[in-house]
């Protein structure tokens, strides 16, 4: 009988989970965006966007999306919340790269979480790395540049923002591709890489099209590369490969939910995130901010990810040592 | 785009019913700012950024900017007429404002801090149009070389400011520097005296450490004492006799020079203007024996001064990216959360928000003048609320401000905690501002110091390369040696002096 009642008992629970799953998402209940980073950046301006698109695709159903800034501790305080966060489809967040991954990569940071902690939903936006100088720069091509940091190891100065940000990364898979040395000089965002570069302080700009487009098109930078294989909208025939360089380096923006999220719900909302990420309204305002929208699905996101985690491994060690 | 055009184009921003709306309400809040005592500039503006985060960039900062200088305008009511600073830069105008309160000239004195505090705030923002494109140039030429002697010379003036006691304000700077370097190693990023605590990877954040120190000790201290009574009196009379004015008149116009010029120093505070102001004004009088018995150049040189300095500084800050307070610093957490970098690239990718905001500064004194002497005794009644009921709110408001900076209950936990460390300091006679100033001058000091030592590769001589750092840490070397020279100098020289006297 006691038996008979336990296996009475797993049934419910298991229908109840599987009623949870087929009715989501339940009319009206809203959805928690976490975001690692404060309100008013331009990830939060994007995932705004974003999420008042997802709202768009879920008025049937009148779900709210609720962005909830938790930022701190470069995303680990908002990554941390995501991956304790019930997995029932009401939580979902922002989880950007590379800083997801170099965050379990840390020893020191003593994170909680690591890749197989998120299930991937859908890729938002790839903002591909670049390499610039100042457009008064005698460095015309990415080869001068290489050919300055041959003759003279470590003299060249290469700014980036932060330990461990994609730009850091870049620079150090740039020496180890082309066994080359520069003096990387951190700065604390972009802007301030930007202010430096402009005075004449740093000689190699490492950043994104995004934070590059602006003073590019304005002609006082000159972008020498772009860090990937795939041609960019804002700045074409740059691209790394092209110039025979393997060099692939990002800053990109996914949805995920906490892993053990029912595999219907899963699905749900990859869907509900496709269908609003192609909204042109969606595009045309991620483009006004100078970000590439690149959608991919959840197994090509995961394919990504793990693909750059790789990539970032052997990159830690040379990182973190001074 | 030339000066004036690009403040045309400012105004063309400013003038927007939204934008002047928002002018409208800083300058508002900031005066209530003002004249309550346990809430300073600096804690006022921290508690509205969250309130900003909804409003487009521009109109943010227009708000914050002028609760920020109209605190400046507030804090003369509650001096004049209770004899409590309604804030620090205030303090000073206690020793005339309230003696000519005391007479039944409060509205004189009202009036003329009202005019001389327009004038010094409208002088300043012309100097900000002015300097701004021609300093925007200089300042691409300051990298992180540059900016490290910068805030060293900064660090060793807030040192000189040191009050009655060097050695105490010295403990204060240590331990300022000493809550800065909480959180991650700025080139190497490993946690340092985070106690594992992940809350502390980014740092002790510096809104809810200044609202503990400025704000919650400021409520604990009020609270234990007696309600100051407010001097009733008949503001019948607003307007200043013809001999106050004449009086006024030169004050004013030293309170701008001081101002303006300690405005534009990182490290100087508006308390160091007025102080310095009204010092000035009893040097040059004729009458120096009736100081403090409501000489009316005794408000009328300080008020402006404060207000100079308050629109000064923020020259530094629109051009450089430099906070030179505790309150700018404030200002300009406001327009990094609104994704803006204060810096020579504002004027150029945001010129409609940098002139924008330029613009509200003139039309913010404007509505600040027009505020103030009307509303008076509405300000009057405000100040009779029962201060247990008062603090009790202000409090409360402050628990909201610091919570929704950043969304976490752990800097709700870091202001209350910094509000006792703030109330013992106060009771053992410990000055606050060095805390802050080196806790926000701090880290960028030890960033631009690594920077500029991950630029040579360890080689320290580059600290003295650039002829713009070289002349500055000289400055700051001879500023640093010379109380020492004048020591020694006296007690070798005892002869020399006593021929001297």
């Amino acid at each position: 009988m006691k038996r008979i009642v336990a296996i009475v008992a797993i049934l419910l629970v298991c229908a109840a989970a599987i009623a949870s799953a087929a009715d989501f998402p339940a009319k009206g209940k809203s959805i928690t965006m976490i975001l690692g980073t404060s309100a008013g950046g331009s990830t939060d301006v994007g995932a705004r966007i974003l999420a008042a698109a997802l709202e768009k695709d879920l008025a049937a159903t009148g779900n709210r999306i609720q962005v909830e800034n938790k930022p701190g501790a470069g995303w680990q305080i908002g990554l941390t919340a995501l991956a304790r966060s019930k997995p029932d489809g009401y939580t979902i967040g922002f989880t950007i790269l590379p800083q997801t991954i170099t965050n379990y990569l840390d020893p020191e940071r003593k994170a909680v979480f690591d890749r197989k902690s998120f299930q991937p939903l859908g890729m938002q936006v790839v903002d591909p790395g670049v390499i610039a100088v100042k457009a008064s720069s005698p460095y015309k091509t990415l080869k001068d540049v290489l050919d300055a940091a041959k003759a003279n190891p470590g003299k060249l100065k290469a700014s980036a923002t932060g330990i461990l940000s994609d730009d850091h990364l870049a620079v150090l898979q740039l020496q180890k591709l082309t066994d080359t040395k520069f003096a990387i000089v951190q700065f604390d965002g972009s802007a301030k890489a930007m202010t430096a570069l402009l005075g004449g302080h740093t000689d190699v700009y490492f950043g994104n099209i995004g934070d590059t487009f602006p003073q590019a098109k304005a002609g006082e930078v000159r972008v020498l590369c772009v860090m990937d294989d795939e041609e960019s909208k804002f700045l074409p025939g740059k691209t790394s490969f092209s110039q025979g360089i393997k060099l692939e380096s990002s800053s990109s923006r996914g949805l995920s939910a906490p892993v053990g999220t029912p595999k219907e719900i899963v699905d749900f909302l990859a869907g509900a995130i496709k269908k609003a990420i192609g909204d042109p309204e969606h595009t045309k305002k991620m483009e006004e901010q100078g970000l590439t929208v690149r959608y991919m699905d959840p197994a090509r996101m995961e394919k990504y990810w793990s693909e750059m985690e790789e990539q970032i491994k052997p990159l830690m060690g040379i990182a973190k040592e001074k | 785009m030339d000066t004036f055009s690009s403040l045309m184009m400012g105004f063309s921003v400013a003038l927007t019913p939204s934008n002047l709306l928002f002018a409208f309400a800083g300058s508002l809040f900031g005066t209530i700012v003002g004249i309550l005592p346990g809430l300073g500039p600096a804690a006022g503006t921290a508690l509205l950024i969250p309130l900003t985060f909804h409003l487009d960039p521009t109109g943010a900062i227009i708000m914050l900017a002028a609760i920020y200088y109209g605190s400046q305008y507030g804090g003369t009511i509650t001096s004049v007429l209770m004899n409590v600073p309604g804030e620090a830069a205030s303090a000073i105008t206690c020793l005339d404002g309230y003696q000519m309160a005391k007479q039944g000239r409060a509205g004189a004195a009202l009036s003329i801090a009202a005019i001389g505090s327009f004038i010094g705030g409208t002088v300043a923002t012309a100097g900000l149009v002015v300097a701004a494109q021609p300093l925007t140039r200089v300042a691409l030429r300051f990298g992180p070389v540059e900016f490290f002697a910068l805030t060293v010379l900064g660090i060793v003036l807030v040192m000189g400011l040191a009050g009655k006691s060097m050695i105490k304000a010295l403990i204060m700077a240590v331990f300022g520097l000493l809550i800065g370097m909480v959180g991650m190693d700025p080139t190497r990023g490993s946690p340092r005296f985070t106690f594992g605590l992940t809350e502390l990877l980014d740092g002790v954040g510096f809104i809810p450490v200044i609202m503990g120190l400025f704000g919650v000790a400021e409520v604990f201290e009020n609270l234990q004492e007696e309600g100051q009574q407010v001097i009733e009196t008949t503001l019948s009379s607003l307007r200043p006799t013809a001999q106050d004015l004449k009086a006024s008149g030169w004050a004013i116009g030293r309170g701008t020079v001081v101002g303006f010029l300690l405005g534009l120093v990182p490290g100087m505070t508006g308390t160091a203007s007025s102080v310095l102001a009204y010092v000035a004004e009893r040097k040059s009088s004729k009458y120096p024996e009736k100081f403090g018995t409501g000489v009316i150049e005794g408000v009328a040189g300080p008020e402006t001064a404060n207000n100079a300095h308050a629109n000064a500084a923020l020259i530094p800050l629109f051009t450089m990216g430099i906070p030179a307070s505790p309150s700018v610093a404030v200002l300009m957490g406001a327009f990094m959360m609104n994704g803006l970098i204060p810096g020579p690239l504002l004027f150029k990718e945001h010129a409609s928000v940098a002139w924008g905001v330029i613009a509200s500064l003139y039309i913010g004194n404007v509505i600040l003048l027009v505020l103030n002497l009307p509303l008076i005794p509405l300000w009057v009644k405000f100040l009779k609320i029962p201060y247990t009921i008062l603090m009790t709110v202000v409090l409360a408001v402050m628990m909201v401000g610091a919570y929704t900076v950043s969304n976490t209950v752990f800097d709700i936990f870091v202001m209350l905690l910094f509000g006792v460390v703030g109330y013992v300091l106060r009771k053992l006679d410990f000055p606050l501002a060095p805390i802050v100033l080196t806790l926000i001058m701090g880290p960028p000091m030890e960033k631009s110091l690594r920077q500029s030592l991950e630029m040579s590769q360890g080689d320290f001589s580059i600290l003295v390369a650039s002829p713009i750092a070289a002349t500055l840490l000289a400055i700051s070397g001879i500023i640093l040696v010379s109380p020492m020279l004048k020591y020694v100098w006296k007690r070798w020289m005892p002869q020399t002096q006593a021929q001297g006297v």
